[in-house]
């Protein structure tokens, strides 16, 4: 597998990025896509363009047809993108897109700084292998006991403030009809304070899975899909959720009944729960 | 004007220009020698190609220089793929400025016309001396070259708005409506191989 050769631009981009995790679909960097300037000398002002941005690359796999990864590799980063448009049109919160390159199957996003809302509710082991942590300002504190010291520290935000901001996401994204598909606190991430009297901005981010539909059935579905990563990754959660499902009442007004009931079928239908002996 | 090496660009466009013209007096002038020097022939008419070799946009369109920048990524991402819409990697960053796909539309909207006051006049190029680039385009413009960072007080917001079908307001703070605006702008542009 040579996914780093120089020959075009994107790959020249990649190559030249630092890895921050592998994934079984995507490899995702840090990389910078605009550089500073080179005339005039820099001034010293702080370049906002030349920021750096996270890098998506579907790497190809092998074990599939190639005609078909192509495809695929096409349609998902397609698929992504578009996603991630309409949320921004809707006003959801999530990351802004920078450049999209199809034909090697790569997204490029603004780089969030921050950290997942499931290190800062303190989850159990990570899921996927972290190269680098190279995640913003707030100090990795991995090799320490974690139990004295509050992941929240710096972002001036209680845990049930943070429920709020996902309830209030989730319900602008499921107003305007799109499904994310893969909500855990995993593809939540909480942006510090820019200054000490604002607050922590949650984005949600992995658009992969995402989908649109104005069916009560799906968006349920991804409420649950998200109670059931809660339960998983943080112990003694459910007042927690609660807390989101409320929040997202408040936004979503008129239509959280429908969603509600259906909410409740769902969890009666979810795994092992048949009443038959 | 600012200049620019993208090193994951080949050296033929590696370069990339950019500067600010405020109170252009001829603009009319100025897209006539655009029409002409493109169905001109002969060596006098390469010589005029080669002295208007540039993007001229109309700066009230443009929300900020990320957002040109990103139209210029795409360009020059098009011509490494042998993938071009228009003639020019300089008319690609028109055509990728406009929502649509139509590429009159794109020159007519976001090109220089005679109601032009404000232009931003792009080069991609090879390496070479910027002070070359931006005397070449002073020869051009009649006009006062000015910081990029006066962009902010010239975007015409409506405008933009309204050629993006962004209707509705998005944040109730006006500062940071402007901000999302910006936002689905320029992810808009990024992402045009993927919606249009």
């Amino acid at each position: 597998m040579n996914p780093e050769s120089s020959s075009t631009p994107t790959q020249r981009l990649i190559s030249r990025a630092t890895l921050v995790s592998q994934g079984a679909e995507a490899k995702v960097y840090k990389g910078e896509l605009h550089p500073p300037p080179i005339y005039p000398v820099p001034s010293g002002n702080r370049d906002h363009d030349s920021e750096p941005v996270l890098i998506k690359y579907r790497f190809h796999k092998q074990y599939r047809h190639p005609t078909l990864d192509a495809s695929l590799t096409k349609s998902r980063v397609a698929g992504e993108a578009r996603a991630i448009g309409r949320c921004l049109r809707a006003g959801v919160n999530v990351p802004g897109i920078r450049m999209v390159d199809l034909q090697e199957g790569v997204l490029a996003i603004e780089w969030i700084n921050g950290k997942s809302v499931r290190f800062l509710l303190g989850g159990g082991a990570e899921g996927e292998e972290e190269v680098d942590e190279v995640h913003g300002d707030v100090v990795e504190s991995e090799e320490t006991d974690e139990a004295e010291e509050d992941p929240l520290k710096g972002y001036n935000i209680t845990q049930d403030d943070i429920m709020q901001l996902i309830g209030t996401e989730i319900a602008k994204m499921h107003e305007a009809d799109i499904i994310h598909g893969d909500l855990t606190t995993s593809n939540m991430m909480l942006r510090p304070p820019s200054a000490p009297d604002k607050s922590s901005e949650l984005v949600l981010i992995d658009f992969g899975l995402a989908y649109t539909s104005t069916l009560v059935e799906d968006k349920a579905v991804d409420l649950y899909v998200l109670e059931r990563a809660f339960a998983s990754t943080h112990p003694a959660s459910e007042p927690l959720f609660a807390s989101v499902l409320k929040a997202y009442e408040r936004q979503a007004g008129k239509d959280w009944k429908a969603i509600s009931r259906r909410l409740d079928d769902v969890r009666l239908r979810g795994r092992k729960r048949s009443m038959v002996g | 004007m600012e200049s620019f090496h993208y090193s994951q660009f080949s050296q033929e466009y590696s370069n990339v220009h950019i500067a600010l013209f405020t109170n252009v007096t001829n603009a009319t002038e100025l897209r006539n020698r655009l029409v002409q020097a493109s169905t001109m022939s002969g060596p006098e008419g390469d010589a005029e190609r080669q002295a208007v070799d540039f993007a001229f946009i109309d700066a009230t369109l443009i929300c900020s220089t990320l957002h040109l920048k990103s139209a210029i990524l795409n360009s020059v991402l098009a011509q490494a793929q042998g993938a071009l819409r228009t003639k020019t990697v300089h008319s690609e960053i028109l055509w990728n400025l406009n929502p649509t796909n139509n590429i009159s539309e794109a020159i007519r909207r976001y090109g220089v016309s005679s109601s032009t006051t404000s232009l931003l006049v792009v080069r991609i190029g090879r390496p070479g001396d910027p002070a070359t680039v931006q005397m070449q385009m002073s020869a051009v413009v009649s006009g006062d070259l000015s910081p990029t960072s006066r962009l902010a007080g010239i975007t015409d917001w409506a405008r933009v708005k309204k050629y993006y079908k962004i209707l509705q307001q998005i944040d109730a703070d006006p500062q940071k409506d402007i901000q999302r605006v910006h936002e689905i702008v320029v992810s808009s542009v990024s992402m045009k191989s993927v919606i249009v």
